[in-house]
């Protein structure tokens, strides 16, 4: 009796509409807004962001890259067409005579960074790539190693890569071995 | 004539600052909405537009000057032009018997002018009453013309809808034309003076206090604005009556809601808050001993009263989520219209037996 009186009471004043007032109310007064300004301020970007891809450089201005293909293999949505050729007067070498990468599809899934025997590619922290003419965002190779230019101006190996087996090609990340201890 | 030259000079005089004021009080709301909707929803607001956004009202509005003026193929054309203007003068057009202030005349050539109120016609709420309703026609006809089934079915369910809660917001005044047995907005202030306890909310013989909450909930209804935005609910309706506007036509439409939103908050601080009354006799600035500023008191507590509805208006959409359309039905005519009717009921008795 006491209790449907109540629901009966609470109907009748809206409770439950006041509750939810109330909420809002206290939200007005505790203002604690989420927001960022985007343009104005930026969010810290975590450590293993993968914003833009690159192509890198060694630290006297050579392309590291090989043009061995298995970035084309690796990449699950067929964004990257490497060209490879051999280098001019040295047979044995060989280098990417042209490089694309479609933007407009890439998935930034870092696959093929992993992928990359001489650690040629890289994960810029580059994310604000909006353009007029989706055309722009198809890039050569001149274009990805600019990227890389400017989103890794010094080029120094890190300490954990400076390893014998590692002085020539800097395998990827996880397939590194053993240091000595 | 130059009787009638001053008198129209003054009357023109006046209309051009009360529709300066609500103009510029639209502007002021739809910056205001945004800025505590967010507020209450842990956003910004604006924030681009000159410091802290306050210039976004002006930026919103060049943008709708210069926005094409389309005028959708099949579209009945001269219904689709006049749906705007329909909504937008009825609902501009009810300022004329609010007053704003103190009912006092001034004397100017020798002639008496009462400079808070265009014209305090006799029949003032029934007169506003009467204009409102054109407005649905406004809605009704642009959710016709443009040829858009979301816009028809939107204009369908505005006319339902204001149908419903104007009969309630009829007869929530009733109760308090019965007290002040006067329909001119300016006798029924001046009944309410000397303390809020004289307010028609809490004044004997029979607080309007029913009657003022049938009154909030069928006005915001009658404006369209949420919980009760049906004709326009954009989730179902892409936008409802107004889908297909742009440009100054859309501002139109735009203008008319905030338009009506003024007017309600004006005739309720008027007939229930004691419009231009302080809550205490007399005014502190007589008091103060400067009787020629006692009109500033009074205009600046029937804005504060005014501009509490309005926040009201926006903690309410912040707060409630939309009503299905039956519901809306069901309430408007099962639990609203019954309470105004038996507030009628009361306060007639009441009337009756404690005559002022």
């Amino acid at each position: 009796m006491t209790q449907s009186f109540k629901n009966w009471l609470k109907t009748i004043i809206f409770y439950e509409i006041l509750v939810g007032m109330k909420a809002t109310l206290s939200h007005l007064l505790h203002y604690r807004p989420i927001t960022l300004q985007y343009p104005h301020e930026k969010r810290t970007l975590p450590d293993s962001y993968r914003g833009m891809l690159a192509l890198l450089r060694y630290d006297d201005g050579t392309e590291k890259c090989v043009g061995c293909d298995l970035c084309e293999a690796a990449c699950p949505s067929r964004v990257i067409k490497v060209f490879s050729a051999e280098v001019p007067g040295e047979p044995t070498k060989r280098f990417a005579k042209e490089y694309y990468m479609d933007m407009t599809r890439c998935l930034f899934c870092g696959m093929c960074v992993d992928a990359c025997p001489v650690d040629a590619l890289g994960m810029t922290r580059e994310f604000e790539w909006a353009v007029y003419d989706k055309r722009q965002l198809r890039l050569n190779k001149d274009q990805l190693l600019a990227i890389g230019d400017r989103a890794y101006p010094v080029r120094e190996k890190r300490l954990e890569f400076q390893h014998p087996n590692v002085a020539f090609f800097n395998v990827a990340f996880k397939n590194l071995p053993e240091k000595e201890s | 004539m130059t009787e009638v030259g001053i008198k129209l000079a003054f009357s023109l005089a006046q209309i051009a600052v009360v529709m300066g004021i609500v103009l510029l009080t639209v502007m002021i709301l739809t910056l205001a909405e945004r800025k505590v909707l967010g507020w209450m929803q842990d956003r910004m607001g604006p924030m681009e537009v000159g410091p802290y956004g306050i210039l976004q009202p002006i930026a919103d509005g060049l943008k709708l000057f210069f926005k094409e003026d389309i005028v959708p193929a099949g579209a009945s054309k001269f219904l689709f032009s006049l749906a705007p203007i329909l909504a937008l003068v009825p609902a501009l057009i009810g300022f004329a018997v609010i007053p704003f202030g103190p009912n006092k005349t001034i004397e100017l050539f020798g002639y008496q002018f009462q400079p808070f109120v265009i014209s305090d016609i006799n029949i003032g709420i029934l007169y506003i009453l009467a204009f409102t309703s054109i407005g649905a026609y406004g809605i009704i006809l642009g959710g016709w013309s443009s040829n858009n089934k979301y816009s028809l079915l939107g204009g369908l369910r505005a006319a339902a809808q204001v149908i419903s809660y104007e009969l309630n917001v009829g007869l929530a005044i009733v109760g308090v034309l019965l007290l002040a047995g006067s329909l001119s907005l300016v006798k029924i202030t001046e009944a309410q003076s000397g303390g809020f306890w004289h307010w028609y909310v809490f004044a004997f013989p029979f607080p309007q206090i029913f009657a003022f909450v049938v009154y909030v909930i069928s006005s915001v209804a009658e404006t369209n604005r949420l919980p009760f935005d049906l004709p326009e609910a954009e989730s179902e309706l892409v936008a409802g009556f107004f889908t297909e506007y742009s440009g100054m036509r859309f501002a139109f439409f735009f203008l008319a809601e905030y338009a009506n939103m003024i007017l309600v908050s004006c005739i309720a601080a008027a007939l229930f808050l004691g419009g231009w009354n302080a809550p205490y006799p007399g005014t502190l600035v007589e008091r103060l001993g400067l009787e020629g500023l006692a009109w500033v008191e009074g205009v600046v507590w029937f804005a504060a009263k005014v501009y509490f509805f309005l926040f009201l208006f926006f903690w309410l959409r912040a707060t409630l989520p939309r009503l299905r359309y039956d519901q809306l039905m069901r309430f408007g005519w099962k639990v609203m219209l019954p309470i105004a009717l038996g507030n009628i009921l009361v306060t007639a008795i009441a009337a009756y037996l404690f005559p002022r």
